[in-house]
């Protein structure tokens, strides 16, 4: 009488566990076409080889933009971090309906189409003198990473207690050594993770910078554009493979910080 | 004990939130070195009013004075106060030595001395040797005294307390009450305690504030409050009591007489300030005042509904004629047992007519509701 | 001196202008000098917008643009939802790995993920081998630019998105209720037709909706891996700045998918929340 539960359960175990092999192991196909030793892809590699590393590393082009793209997401990241930072911190400070709002404003550039955003940039940047340079292209950048940064920051600020800051002005401390010793520890794995977040968001961007990088300041993914769109090389794959290595630390360290933002949360009674 | 902390005094203080008027017009005073509750049901301003001597809030009117200087202005880090909070809002971040360590430190006490004060506030609350545990290893009332210690280190002008018991469960309650009047004997600070429970209030205070409605109803010793309180409402706050509604027939000596719908006898007694021939009185008899004689004889009679027995005394509840409960306590020796009708008595001496402000589910129910 | 109240404001102004002002200059401004751009034109401040929706050509990328997008969101809803109904019975170690196994590809570049897929996909590549190797296909077909490579591509990259507030959602769904559906003698098949499926239908409804308003703007997916027949919106827009230097047009058709954007947001808001699936990451 047990095996039809049973049956059901396999079915569902089955089919889920094949969603979610084919939800990650499509994306590990680069990292054997990146072993290639001739110039096309196969896969699996006929010759395996490193040699595209090598390429990889003494292409002027490709490294350039690999440092454009640490610039570009280097900027992108502090000023995300201080300007969505300090909006969280204000936006607990005002009433509901203004915190809707300026929440509605700062979630924006995440529900309007990016493409539109690309194209309006794109469209005032040329005027303002602002295409191919990596103020431009890391300013864009901003505007997706700052939500990011607001909910992770918002998100542990949830586990501040209100009273925490009025003890320890209650004990005579400054308003600079409150937010010191009691806001920034708190929030500090929501700032970190926002942080990771945005510079991983910056450094994948692609659509914006397609419009916005110009000659001068191509990122990684802008140089993968302009090439896959001519060949694939396994240089290509190079490239794909060493932002995956990049992405899977960022996402150790952001789940990480969320593991302290939830132990934070939990602590308050 | 010698009072170390400063006198607190609030002049014409009162504050709304928005439409809510949650502080009428209050003046108080505390002396240096008095430990006084500010006791209410929610809602009736103690919080705010001590949440403006700390200057989390700031007063719509009036002044705040701490030792004489006027602290209106200044914002709590400057005001030099020790504030124990219901959650006790330890920061979960730093150990127990840190917590009652930051105050100093925010202060800029020089090392040697940070580290003698803080060690001697842990000594303080019997928790010396727990400077290296995290908040979270902590009991709840081993949380409520680390606050205590991190408030008192900083040898404050006025200690804050707002319902620092609130967490912590019944058996745990009463022997903490007692530590913080233990502690309030050692360190003599003058300190400002928030509560809603009465027994706390009671145990604790030099003197009691009885707040309702935004303003204070009566302040004075707990002995004071219970014998002689001035309105019904204080009456029917503190303790149980008797409260038998009607409207003042006459008043001569100090003394008043009240006629109770539906009991043919008036009632007379110690009259309170503030009555008027004609005007609505409550007539207060304390439970353990009414004495039960056989019925018989006696004027007023009154039928047994209720016996609860508790250990020493027992408690009973008698119907009168029209519909009245009387509550009334006796030793249990004394063998209140067996009867159905009672003579209900008491002496006029402990009798006192009161100002009827009180809601009617405060004072004594009428059966049938 | 300043009053407490007085400072407080000037602290909380501090803490947001910098925000506001960056979003109102880097943001708000650009897109309101292409909406004006588009309001215009010497032909009429409608006339963009006429052009587009007049041209047969214009009308029938919008068109494969939102059968692309249903299509795309019913296969990811269908996926999704046993996915997702596995998360809810897995525990520990697990259910960490899963968990993640949905968050991670979320967090490559779409430019990878659909490369890898070019890869994947190709004539002779891995997939088509194994097509033809087991005689499911008797030759290698053509998924590259194609209608099929894009709804590959792009279920691929939205997954996550519909399974994600689908697993929120029946994490919600109090299991005591199975129970007492099975104890009135229902059915399996009956208690989550009648119970279950009503129940996370939330969760479905959220999911849909926020694959279906990603789909609307894909750019990278379908240039990628579609051909000339599978333009989206977003590629004609691309199309109309970058080779036919048509700015006007190409506003026009920018504000048009965005009205889309917005007039299924506002439909959809009573149940749709938006921060809870933003927040999923």
């Amino acid at each position: 009488m047990r095996w039809r539960p049973l049956l059901f359960r396999l079915a569902v175990h089955g089919f889920g566990s094949a969603v979610l092999a084919a939800l990650l192991l499509p994306i590990l196909a680069v990292v054997p076409a990146s072993l290639n030793y001739g110039s096309f892809i196969s896969l699996p590699p006929e010759t395996w080889s490193t040699r595209w590393y090598g390429r990889f590393f003494a292409d002027r082009e490709w490294l350039t933009s690999l440092v454009t793209s640490f610039q570009v997401a280097a900027i992108a990241t502090v000023v995300s971090v201080v300007f969505g930072t300090a909006a969280a911190l204000g936006l607990i400070r005002v009433g509901r309906r203004l915190r809707a709002a300026l929440t509605g404003l700062i979630l924006a550039p995440l529900i309007v189409p990016v493409i539109v955003t690309a194209v309006a940039l794109y469209y005032t940047s040329r005027s303002w003198g602002l295409t191919g340079t990596v103020t431009g292209l890391a300013m864009a950048h901003v505007l997706m990473c700052l939500p990011f940064v607001v909910l992770n920051v918002g998100v542990s600020l949830g586990g501040l207690d209100p009273n925490w800051i009025r003890a320890a002005e209650g004990l005579g401390a400054s308003p600079a050594r409150v937010f010191m010793t009691v806001t920034l520890p708190t929030i500090l794995p929501g700032l970190f993770g926002g942080a990771v977040f945005s510079l991983m968001t910056s450094f994948d961007e692609v659509v914006m910078s397609i419009f916005l990088a110009g000659i001068q300041a191509k990122t990684l993914p802008v140089k993968m554009w302009e090439v896959v769109r001519l060949e694939f090389t396994p240089i290509l794959s190079v490239a794909s493979t060493l932002l995956i290595g990049l992405t899977v630390v960022m996402f150790v360290l952001f789940r990480l910080a969320a593991a302290r933002t939830a132990a934070g949360t939990e602590t308050r009674p | 004990m010698t009072a170390r902390g400063q006198s607190v005094r609030f002049a014409g203080i009162s504050r709304s939130f928005g439409p809510v008027r949650a502080l009428l017009t209050t003046d108080l005073e505390v002396s240096a070195g008095e430990f006084l509750t500010l006791l209410g049901p929610s809602g009736s301003g103690k919080t705010t009013l001590l949440n403006i001597a700390a200057g989390y809030l700031e007063p719509d009117t009036g002044r705040v004075l701490i030792g004489g200087r006027d602290v209106t202005d200044l914002p709590p880090r400057r005001r030099n106060i020790g504030m124990v909070f219901q959650n006790y809002a330890l920061f979960p971040h730093l150990s127990v030595w840190e917590n009652v360590a930051y105050g100093l430190r925010a202060r800029g006490v020089p090392s040697a001395e940070l580290e003698r004060r803080t060690g001697a506030a842990l000594e303080l609350v019997q928790l010396a040797g727990y400077g290296g545990r995290a908040i979270r290893q902590l009991s709840g009332g081993q949380q409520q005294r680390v606050a205590l210690a991190r408030a008192l280190v900083i040898e404050p002008d006025v200690l804050l307390m707002d319902e620092p018991l609130g967490a912590l469960d019944r058996q745990l309650r009463q022997q903490v009450q007692l530590e913080i009047r233990r502690l309030h004997h050692a360190h003599g600070r003058t300190t400002i305690y928030v509560t809603h429970d009465q027994e706390e209030a009671l145990v604790m205070s030099d003197r009691i504030a009885i707040m309702r409605e935004g303003r204070i109803a009566q302040v004075g010793g707990g002995e004071e409050l219970y014998l002689r309180p001035r309105r019904a409402f204080v009456a029917g706050f503190l303790g149980e009591s008797n409260l038998l509604r009607g409207t003042v027939t006459a008043t001569r000596d100090g003394r008043a007489v009240i006629a109770v719908p539906g009991l043919d006898r008036p009632i007379e007694g110690i009259a309170a300030d503030g009555l008027a021939v004609g005007g609505t009185a409550a007539a207060l008899v304390r439970p353990e005042c009414v004495r039960l004689t056989h019925a018989p004889g006696a004027s007023l009679t009154g039928q047994l509904v209720e016996r609860v027995y508790l250990g020493e005394l027992v408690a009973l509840r008698l119907r009168l004629p029209n519909g009245l409960i009387i509550l009334c306590r006796c030793l249990a020796r004394d063998g209140v047992r067996g009867g159905d009708m009672w003579g209900v008595a008491w002496e006029p001496g402990d009798v006192r007519i009161l100002p009827d402000d009180a809601p009617p589910e405060a004072s004594t129910k009428i059966v049938g509701q | 001196m300043l009053t407490a109240a007085a400072s407080r404001r000037l602290v909380t102004g501090a803490l947001l202008v910098p925000t506001v002002a960056f979003l109102a200059v880097a943001f708000v401004v650009p897109v309101g000098i292409l909406l004006k751009l588009s309001l215009t034109e010497p032909a009429g401040p409608l006339s963009t917008y006429a052009d587009i929706l007049g041209s047969w050509v214009y009308t029938r990328v919008f068109r494969n643009t939102i059968v692309l997008g249903l299509m795309v969101t019913a296969i990811a809803v269908l996926l999704g939802y046993p996915t997702a109904y596995m998360l809810t019975r897995l525990k520990g170690f697990a259910l960490t790995l899963a968990v993640y196994g949905v968050l991670f590809p979320l967090w490559i570049s779409v430019l990878i993920r659909t490369f890898a897929w070019i890869l994947l996909l190709e004539k002779h590549g891995p997939v088509n081998r194994m097509l033809v190797g087991t005689g499911i296909l008797d030759a290698p077909a053509a998924f590259l630019f194609s209608n099929t490579g894009v709804l590959i591509g792009m279920v691929h990259v939205l997954l996550p998105y519909a399974i994600l507030p689908i697993y929120a959602n029946m994490l919600r769904i109090d299991s005591r209720l199975m129970l007492a559906s099975d104890g009135l003698g229902a059915s399996p098949w009956r208690t989550f037709r009648r119970v279950y499926l009503p129940l996370s239908m939330p969760g479905v409804g959220t999911g849909a909706v926020f694959v279906f308003l990603l789909s609307l703007g894909f750019f990278i997916t379908p240039a990628l891996l579609g051909g000339a027949n599978n333009m989206t919106v977003a590629m004609l827009i691309e199309n109309l700045v970058n080779d036919r230097l048509a700015w006007p047009l190409a506003a026009a058709a920018s504000f048009l998918l965005l009205a889309a954007v917005l007039a299924l947001l506002a439909v959809t808001a009573r149940f749709v929340k938006l921060d809870t699936a933003l927040e999923a990451r």
